[in-house]
């Protein structure tokens, strides 16, 4: 079945058979292809670290007819889309993209394109998974992902440290990059006098003019700028430089004001300890490969689940905890724990052409355990979502799930409670018990010592 | 053969592109060449720093709700 998203680039489409994950290349790549391999920049790339592995496997694997290669590439588990990705997250796949770039100019070829989302995180590390992203460069020519690039990284990354943390989220509205007018006018205007000026500020501004240009009867067209002879190699390194300086510029200086706030436990050292362990016990007996740990804070719980052979993303919806969490992971937890950003009253939706780019985050799941500690109460008290909803929603987040119950005279129920009118009869341990068994078998069930709350081991029904 | 790029560049952007680079690559050519061993004489890198590491002090750890 040809992958439904895979229809932009006319070089090649992923496709996949008996659920493994192929992609062809079509005839009028193929020279590029073959360039790609020959020069070392395939193997460099891949033996680096910086681009998914791929295999050769037999043509006649393709779904039709004509293609030139057909590859396997390595799957990468967890798909996740820029919008979701925390500011470091997404500097650190602009960097790499840089890099990728800059690579490839070294051998006389280019990425054709610098999509956000050709690039995917793998054990803790930006991968770029587009294998057909490369084309013998022509280096007296512009380079054509230049605008690309600037929408898709350097706006959503500017606005962030500059403006707010959530105008990443702006990218689930612009799925090929903020518009560089939107991005300019939203900025600070002390951000003109600085490394956004030449490739945002003034770019908008190019843009403009070139528009205004375009319309026709308003003024003569511009000079085809493919047939332009304005560049050069050394031209383009300059400008692949200023670009990872524009980008390495941009930082989020500890403890401002995106920092919001932080969220504070209200266990005591015992109640603490007392969910620790009946956490990590009912995380063992849960098993698994892939947890969803969802309303994960800075991740206290997600180091609990993650391990040799098991990943966690961990969703929080603020998108200053999220970067809090990735920042505070050490390198080898990077590598079995995912932050992302996620607001689940209002989760990714699909998006894209016919809504089949870009997946919902249900249509990614089920994972094999959603872990759903103090959270409830939030979805239940805080938005008003009626119990047998959540629970339906946690049922198809995981396979199994452990959930955690924090009764209304709990001092986080009664601080939800204390500004508006409790309408919420329902909420009950005996409510919880109902709306959960609808859904899910109890296979565990233990109260949290020192505190009201109590943790639940639960299986899905068959549907 | 030309490149065969199916993304619309912007003729706009190709333009200014072509003009930055222009103007970039003196600067960069200069940091490579004699800004490089007037740096290297000095002892010193001839590249800027790279962005520096989380440090520890940046982290806390607020716990659960």
């Amino acid at each position: 079945m040809i992958d439904p998203a895979s229809f932009r680039d006319p070089s090649g489409y992923v496709f996949r058979r008996d659920g493994i994950l192929y992609r062809a290349i079509q005839p009028m790549a193929s020279a590029d292809w073959t360039a790609f391999e020959e020069r070392g920049l395939a193997g460099e790339l891949i033996n680096d670290g910086l681009l998914v592995s791929h295999a050769p496997v037999p043509l006649d694997l393709a779904p039709l007819p004509g293609a030139a290669f057909v590859i396997q590439p390595l799957e990468i588990a967890l798909i996740s889309y820029p919008y979701e990705w925390a500011f470091s997250q997404l500097r650190e796949a602009a960097l790499l993209t840089l890099e990728v770039q800059r690579r490839a100019l070294g051998v006389g070829m280019w990425l054709r394109d610098a999509s956000a989302y050709n690039v995917q995180f793998d054990r803790g590390r930006p991968i770029l998974i587009d294998s057909l992203s490369f084309e013998v460069a022509d280096p007296s020519a512009p380079w054509p992902a230049y605008r690309q690039f600037c929408k898709h990284f350097l706006a959503p990354l500017a606005l962030m440290a500059h403006r707010d943390l959530r105008c990443g989220l702006l990218l689930r509205d612009f799925i090929d990059g903020i518009p560089l007018d939107l991005a300019a006018g939203l900025l600070p205007g002390r951000t003109r006098f600085g490394g956004l000026l030449p490739h945002l500020h003034l770019h908008a501004g190019a843009e403009r003019r070139a528009q205004k240009m375009q319309i026709p009867g308003v003024a003569t067209e511009p000079s085809a700028p493919r047939r332009t002879r304005a560049m050069s190699a050394t031209r383009h390194l300059a400008l692949l430089d200023s670009l990872r300086r524009s980008v390495e510029g941009l930082r989020l200086e500890p403890g401002g004001h995106w920092l919001s706030y932080t969220r504070h436990s209200s266990y005591s050292p015992q109640a603490a300890e007392s969910k620790h362990q009946i956490v990590e016990r009912m995380l063992a007996a849960a098993g698994g490969q892939v947890v969803w740990d969802l309303g994960a804070n800075v991740g206290t719980y997600s180091d609990l689940a993650a391990g040799p052979g098991r990943q966690v993303i961990a969703f929080d919806q603020d998108p200053s905890v999220v970067e809090l969490h990735w920042r505070n992971l050490a390198p080898d937890a990077r590598e079995s724990v995912l932050p992302l950003v996620m607001d689940l009253t209002n989760p990714s939706p699909a998006l894209g052409w016919a809504h089949q780019e870009r997946r919902s985050l249900l249509e990614r799941g089920p994972a094999d355990v959603a872990l759903a500690l103090a959270l409830v109460h939030h979805l239940a008290i805080g938005n008003n979502v009626p119990l047998p909803r959540v629970a339906d929603v946690l049922a198809r987040s995981g396979r199994r799930l452990v959930v955690e119950f924090v009764p209304r005279e709990d001092p986080m129920v009664q601080h939800l409670l204390a500004s508006r009118r409790d309408i919420f009869t329902e909420y009950s341990i005996d409510g919880f018990r109902a709306a959960f068994g609808e859904r899910f078998v109890t296979l565990d069930e233990a109260p949290v010592s020192d505190s009201l709350r109590t943790l639940f081991l639960m299986e899905r029904r068959p549907a | 053969m030309p490149p065969i790029g199916y993304i619309d560049p912007g003729s706009g952007s190709l333009l200014l592109q072509a003009l930055l680079a222009a103007i970039l690559s003196l600067p960069f050519v200069f940091r490579r060449t004699i800004g490089g061993f007037w740096h290297r004489l000095r002892g010193e890198r001839v590249d800027e720093p790279a962005p520096s590491k989380v440090r520890s002090s940046d982290r806390s750890n607020p716990g659960h709700s």
